[in-house]
């Protein structure tokens, strides 16, 4: 893998990340004091809820150009990316509609309502599920790589509907409503400082896990290889 | 010949998940040859003929098609090919002129009416005959295959195992048949197991299996 | 250009009579419809919904019906060609766009065929009163299509796959679902009559439709000769 970094270096920041989201979780229950127009402590929440479906969406962006690097490239290592991303976004898109619902049962009582942030999600998680069942279902390897990235691409390009368009329409209880939509923060500045350094470690620790698990991916492949 | 197509492939292999197809195989045919491709069941050698055709794509190595020292693109090999294969069926909800009248018209032939009963009449089948393909006997159906495989007169030849279900008459015609395709500059690789056939070309490629 | 339509109605005229013949579509997508029509015109029927309701909630199962018998039939002319290994002779007489073209037209007839019996069959046997009778016409129409594009490309991908038939609806439904909420919302608007949402859903269902054929065009090539 072209992880350029020295080896010195990657432990370095390997222990750098692990301290940063320790301090991340424990700044989440101590430093922070429960938002106004939450129940209860449920705001911390949000800490970890908004990174991992972040995550979730980065990762899907990832598999998507990569797939499409694949189809021009033909590049084995493309269609390794892909699909390593991919199984990234399914877990932290678990991790999201869990931690979503966990919130949604606190604030409106009920696990799940279908609004449409929750649609989305689920809609997300679906099509990861359609990704790797179409993989799991070809056993010629340059054929399951170039159909798994035309799905990708395909899935990609019905997103900006689900996530743009549907949520217009339809009313929301999704308070990101009033993060995004008003001007000014509902939340104080530690809020903020907090939520910014939680999407940071969550996207190091997304790029740590997507590095590992190329490696992982190539070994194996190249394992397979030197039997041909 | 000038118009003939020269096929190269080298260090072809291919695999799957759980399986080597084969290792690596390299050959060549030039106009007004014959290619013979031999080996024992399961030796690939339909797989082979697939990555040759261009329908599936090798683990590793390459294909080469070229025509007057120019290259063929992958895209374009369709139109200087013909095939027949126990593999590729043709329509069995369609009568035979209906069947090549269908392949006439999607590989954009100019006026092709004349032009399929030619094949049919060539083969050995009555243009008239309304059955459908589902009704023919296997021999029937191999002589239908062929006359596809010839329909738009291509320079390039892949045939595997065709003499399979022919009749012996059938096994001569098409003896005679792939000596005048020969004579007339055609390139033909041929796979196939028959020892009859393996005669019909001086140049042999032979998968290990 | 037009030899190149003309290969494409080739493969259309193909499919057609080979589905004539064979009828396996028509069944399997009409018996569908057909069999969840009478079960919802028997257990619902016109009079269980309440007024206000009605709009919104047989829209909805109107969709249902129409995309689950999609779902039911939409991926047999590709599943087919590979099935009676008749695929990789096409694959070496046609051009990739033509044959896309040519099985989009032929899903789209089928599609179209299904809605012209089931349409106001639902409708009088739901006691379903549209407001915006042409308005409706369109949304069926746009939508049918978008349907028809985005099957056709999931179904030429799964041909390709081992397991097939519950696929074709694990790959589709993610693609789907955006489509169908747009579609039942604006159903819901014409048959009330209010054409903000009308004109909303026209713009979104057109929007994808666009997209999805630029896109699948694309990409069939790359799905077909691979």
């Amino acid at each position: 893998m072209e992880w350029i970094v020295p080896k010195l270096v990657s432990e370095i920041l390997k222990w750098v990340l692990l301290v940063w989201l320790a301090v991340v979780i424990l700044a989440a229950f101590l430093y922070v004091q429960p938002a106004k127009g939450f129940i209860g402590e449920s705001s911390r929440i949000v800490f970890f809820h908004v990174p991992m479906a972040w995550v979730a969406v980065l990762a899907f962006l990832v598999s998507c150009v990569t797939s499409v690097m694949y189809l021009r490239r033909r590049d084995p290592r493309d269609d390794i990316r892909a699909s390593v991303s991919a199984g990234l976004g399914l877990l932290f898109a678990v991790l999201a509609t869990t931690t979503g619902a966990v919130f949604a049962k606190i604030m409106w009582g009920a696990y799940w309502n279908w609004d449409p942030r929750q649609t989305s999600i689920t809609i997300l998680l679906l099509i990861y599920a359609a990704y790797f069942a179409l993989r799991g279902a070809i056993d010629d390897p340059e054929r399951r790589a170039s159909l798994a990235a035309v799905y990708a691409i395909l899935a990609f390009v019905t997103v900006p509907f689900l996530v743009f368009v549907v949520p217009r329409i339809y009313w929301s209880l999704h308070p990101d409503t009033i993060i995004n939509t008003r001007g000014a923060n509902e939340f104080d500045s530690r809020y903020t400082q907090v939520l910014m350094a939680s999407l940071v470690g969550f996207t190091c620790l997304y790029v740590w896990l997507y590095t590992i698990g190329c490696r992982i991916e190539e070994i194996r492949q190249r394992r397979r290889q030197e039997v041909l | 010949m000038a118009d003939g197509i020269r096929i190269s492939f080298s260090d072809v292999a291919k695999r799957y998940d759980l399986r080597v197809v084969f290792r690596s195989v390299s050959g060549e045919a030039v106009p007004g040859e014959v290619l013979v491709i031999t080996g024992p069941n399961g030796s690939g050698k339909s797989t082979l003929l697939s990555i040759l055709c261009g329908l599936l794509r090798p683990t590793r190595g390459e294909v080469t098609y070229q025509r007057d020292g120019r290259i063929v693109e992958r895209d374009a090999w369709r139109h200087y090919l013909g095939v027949v294969a126990p593999a590729m069926a043709v329509y069995e909800e369609l009568d035979a002129m209906e069947n090549l009248r269908f392949f006439a018209r999607v590989r954009g032939m100019g006026p092709f009416e004349e032009r399929c009963r030619e094949c049919l009449d060539l083969v050995g089948l009555d243009p008239g005959r309304r059955t459908l393909v589902r009704g023919y006997s296997t021999g029937m159906a191999q002589r239908l295959k062929i006359a596809q495989a010839v329909l738009h007169d291509p320079p390039l030849l892949l045939l595997d195992e065709p003499g399979s279900n022919l009749d012996p008459a059938g096994k001569d015609w098409l003896e005679d048949y792939v000596g005048g395709l020969r004579a007339a500059g055609k390139t033909v690789v041929l796979a196939t197991n028959d020892r009859r056939e393996m005669e019909w070309g001086a140049s042999h490629v032979a998968l290990a299996g | 250009m037009w030899r190149w339509l003309a290969e494409a109605m080739a493969v259309t005229a193909k499919d057609l009579r080979t589905e004539f013949r064979t009828r396996v579509a028509i069944n399997s997508l009409g018996l569908f419809a057909l069999t969840v029509l009478a079960a919802v015109s028997y257990t619902v029927g016109p009079y269980r919904i309440a007024a206000e309701d009605r709009p919104f909630l047989l829209a909805v199962l109107l969709w249902i019906v129409i995309f689950f018998a999609a779902l039911a039939g939409l991926d047999r002319s590709f599943v087919k060609e590979e099935e009676s290994h008749t695929a990789p002779l096409l694959r070496l007489a046609a051009s990739p766009s033509a044959v896309w073209f040519g099985k989009l037209v032929f899903n789209l007839l089928v599609i179209y065929m299904l809605m012209a019996i089931l349409v106001p069959l639902y409708c009088i046997l739901m006691g379903y009163t549209i407001l915006m009778v042409w308005e409706f016409v369109l949304i069926l129409a746009l939508g049918g299509y978008a349907l028809a594009v985005i099957t056709t490309i999931v179904a030429a991908i799964i041909a390709r796959a081992l397991t097939r038939g519950a696929l074709f609806s694990v790959l589709s439904l993610p693609l789907l679902l955006p489509l169908m909420i747009f579609l039942i919302q604006g159903t819901a608007g014409v048959a009330e009559g209010s054409p903000e949402i009308v004109s909303s859903t026209v713009r979104a269902v057109l929007s994808m439709g666009g997209i999805m054929t630029i896109v699948s065009a694309a990409l069939f090539p790359v799905v077909w000769s691979d």
